[in-house]
């Protein structure tokens, strides 16, 4: 899983001339290399490994860093006490990181008869805890780990069921929307019938630490949260427990930005997802007292390697965009403008400079994402309150990317639970204030869809 | 550990442009012909892929029929045909880790059966059991209690030299579970490939550039199948040699049962090899050809780089597990030898096909 190839782009953006000087903030979307999706750490890759390239011009320090982390997110855990790679489980949902983001990629919904390996369910029941973060399930805990290590029983199992409904375009073309259901079954204890599901498929790895060194007053910036400019859109950001500051802090990562920064996501993923305990989350996931308990656990992954998968998910650079100079892509360019999608999925930010990190300093990036949260509608809803964020309120996915989903994973199953198979579907299912974009997209014609498609392919 | 490589300087925004044309001189390069081109693609996908993905399927048919005949008459005999089955199919597929992309990776066929490491304490909680050993069941076991190297621990034992009268009837019974699983993984991974079947993924190679392809142009699959090549050496050479040979523990080697992994790793160099020629089990046209019409010293460094790499490894003449500890001058010579192919593939032949091919 280790696509080696990057080139450098010794990125000189010397935009500084005397008679055409400008300050940097004034700078506009269109004056900047729109191929250069990740600033200075963009890779010309369009390949399977797209999203498997290390920032460039790493120290030899860091660069080891990076390949550390890399060897720990592909290592396969087994159960205790093995000689290699012990700790897994006793529950969890994958055996390793790269089992869930395969080629750092996007996950997708289980085919009939195969394991839910990538799609997940965070679960609670009413209420707030302490942090005022959702309230775990007794017995159950915060997620669902439905595998267990031989010998040992999963917390219960999950059936999908999807319902189907076709629309039509007025030029009579067609699609077809699925709507899952979930159900939990044969839970190791009853399941409590008042649980909630949140069901959360493994997002794709690339450009998260330039994403976490966006300065959060940018981020604020965009917030709009009683909508006063009038436009339909408001913007939200979500404020989250930090386990290792010990207080509230803005989150930025995961479907809710319910997750503060890379490192806790990482350390809570072990945890959760494999069953690692670590010095972030030191409980193991398991509830379940005859095989174990939920107290506190000799860490299973050492600190430095915790912050060695961080470090790598840090560092995995951005690929380039494709034929933004096809007539097709750039008509798909505008029509994502007019129809509104970038009031959320906004083109273009800033990182903050950091001298330590140069990096990620001071690059100008097109994630294509607010990282804040939206009222999606109704039909995202998951019913279900994580920290600020209503049930159908989720955190603008960053788009960069997202064009190569079908090389790099096979499918391409959008939205937070892979229920949209395709652009179309995803585009459709936005609803509540994005449903303006939505049913803009579902007058155009049949050639002006095609456009936005192949804009959004060219991400 | 990805390590980095060329700089283009991109200086395309630089608006003292009219002062700044230090862009690098751009290499005249003849243009190869369109019809070279579709030959050499077609070549990689049918005679390289398909026929290692083909001959794959029949190694782990052979191995199938090869344990239930062990599981009927174990002895001996019936046992060395099976181990070296294994390693006639392990062959093969190390010779397919250099073109890893496409169904191997996408449909989740690699983790499935060539994870590791085994789940050793799983493994001996299953032989206790009372479980059924099915291949429905053991299509529901965890990635790292099936495929390769389960197989390979049951049939070699700690040690490499287990014997028929060694094996339990449940070990046996697993044997045959875990020998369908992977024959069927692979005839999936077959299939995927056949070009009998509409879909399969040969056509993305084929018809590159068409709008039924993932693969918008030509180049753009001449740029995944270098960048695979790139990929293997760097794994062969800094993680499935670097991390046992780092920590000085043989309990890392990858196949430690069979005393293979050096093996392994020359088939890995191999699968470079083959992709380059164009060649499986006959000849046919690689990125050699493409490479020839332009530039004949870097077709040679390439060859000289592959042989050296083959050689290199040649040269470790103890199991791997004992050379990282006994030979540390070959195994680092490997490792330079693996690595220096890898540069010249990323500092020479990928911006090449880049110039070369639109």
């Amino acid at each position: 899983m280790k696509s080696s190839i990057k080139y450098i782009i010794a990125l000189v953006l010397f935009v500084i001339v005397a008679e055409s000087c400008r300050k940097p903030e004034q700078l506009k979307e269109e004056d900047h290399n729109e191929y250069l999706s990740g600033g200075s750490q963009t890779v010309f890759d369009e390949g399977a490994g797209a999203f498997s390239n290390s920032f460039m011009g790493l120290s030899p320090k860091n660069e080891f860093n990076h390949g550390v982390g890399d060897g720990i997110f592909d290592r396969t855990f087994v159960s205790a006490p093995s000689p290699v790679n012990p700790g897994l489980g006793p529950v969890f949902n994958g055996v390793s990181c790269a089992s869930c983001h395969v080629s750092n990629g996007r996950g997708h919904t289980p085919a009939p008869g195969e394991q839910m390996i990538s799609l997940l369910m965070r679960i609670s029941v009413l209420g707030e805890n302490e942090h005022g973060g959702p309230v775990s399930v007794p017995g159950y805990g915060e997620q669902l780990q439905q595998r267990a290590i031989v010998g040992a029983q999963p917390e219960a199992s999950v059936d999908i069921q999807y319902s189907y409904q076709t629309y039509s375009f007025p030029d009579g073309e067609t699609y077809e929307l699925r709507t899952p259901s979930y159900t939990l079954q044969n839970g190791y204890i009853p399941i409590p019938s008042d649980i909630m599901l949140s069901p959360r498929i493994a997002p794709p790895m690339i450009g998260l630490g330039l994403l976490e060194a966006i300065a959060e007053e940018d981020i604020l910036a965009r917030q709009d949260v009683e909508d006063v400019d009038g436009d339909g859109f408001s913007g939200k950001a979500n404020y989250v427990w930090d386990v290792v500051k010990q207080k509230k802090v803005i989150g930025r990562f995961g479907w809710k930005a319910a997750a503060p920064n890379l490192l806790e996501q990482a350390g809570f993923a072990f945890s959760e997802d494999i069953g690692i305990t670590n010095f972030i989350f030191k409980k193991e996931s398991n509830y379940n007292p005859l095989q174990g308990n939920n107290s506190s656990d000799t860490p299973e992954l050492s600190d430095s390697l915790v912050h060695a998968v961080a470090f790598y998910i840090k560092t995995l650079a951005v690929p380039a965009r494709r034929n933004i100079d096809d007539p097709e892509v750039k008509k798909g360019k505008e029509i994502f403008k007019v129809a509104k999608c970038s009031k959320c999925h906004v083109p273009m930010s800033k990182t903050a400079v950091n001298v330590a990190f140069p990096e990620l300093s001071n690059q100008t990036i097109f994630p294509y994402s607010d990282l804040l949260l939206h009222n999606m509608g109704s039909g995202l809803s998951d019913g279900r309150k994580d920290n600020l964020a209503e049930g159908y309120e989720w955190r603008t996915r960053p788009l960069w990317g997202i064009g190569l989903t079908k090389k790099v994973n096979g499918y391409t199953h959008f939205l937070h639970d892979g229920r949209a198979r395709n652009f179309i579907e995803a585009i459709m299912w936005h609803g509540g204030e994005a449903a303006q974009s939505s049913g803009y997209v579902s007058q155009l014609s049949k050639a002006d869809r095609n456009s936005l498609i192949k804009f959004l392919e060219s991400l | 550990m990805k390590t980095l490589k060329y700089t283009i300087a991109l200086l395309a925004l630089c608006s003292i442009a009219t002062s700044c044309k230090k862009t690098p001189a751009e290499e005249i390069v003849t243009p190869v012909s369109t019809d070279l081109n579709a030959e050499i693609l077609s070549s990689i996908s049918s005679n390289v892929a398909e026929a290692t993905y083909y001959d794959l399927s029949v190694k782990a048919d052979q191995l199938y029929a090869a344990v239930q005949k062990f599981d009927t008459v174990t002895n001996d005999v019936n046992l060395a045909v099976c181990k070296q089955l294994w390693r006639d199919t392990r062959a093969v597929w190390e010779q397919s880790e250099g073109f890893l992309f496409g169904p191997v990776a996408t449909n989740n066929i690699d983790p499935r059966i060539d994870t590791w490491p085994v789940d050793y304490v799983a493994l001996d909680s299953l032989m206790n059991s009372s479980v059924v050993f099915s291949e429905t069941y053991v299509n529901t076991l965890d990635d790292a209690l099936r495929g390769f190297h389960p197989i390979e621990y049951l049939l070699f034992g700690t040690g490499g030299n287990k014997t028929a009268t060694q094996f339990t009837a449940r070990e046996k019974a697993y044997l045959k579970a875990l020998s369908v699983n992977l024959k069927n993984l692979i005839s999936q991974l077959w299939v995927s490939w056949d070009p009998a079947i509409s879909g399969n993924y040969g056509a993305n190679i084929t018809n590159a550039g068409k709008p039924t392809s993932v693969y918008s142009t030509k180049r753009a699959v001449y740029e995944e199948i270098v960048n695979s090549m790139i990929g293997i050496c760097e794994e062969v050479a800094n993680g499935k040699i670097e991390e046992p040979f780092a920590a000085q523990n043989p309990l890392l080697e990858e196949s430690p049962f069979s005393y293979n992994s050096i093996t392994d790793f020359t088939n890995n160099m191999r699968s470079v090899q083959n992709v380059y020629l164009g060649k499986y089990l006959v000849d046919g046209k690689g990125l050699e050809e493409l490479v020839r019409v332009n530039n004949l010293s870097l077709d040679a460094s390439i060859k000289t780089k592959m042989n050296a790499a083959i050689a290199a490894l040649n040269n470790v003449t103890v199991p791997f597990g004992q050379a990282i500890i006994s030979q540390p001058i070959q195994i680092t010579n490997a490792q330079n030898a693996i690595n220096d192919l890898k540069t010249t593939l990323e500092n020479d032949l990928l911006p090449f096909i880049k110039t070369s091919v639109n």
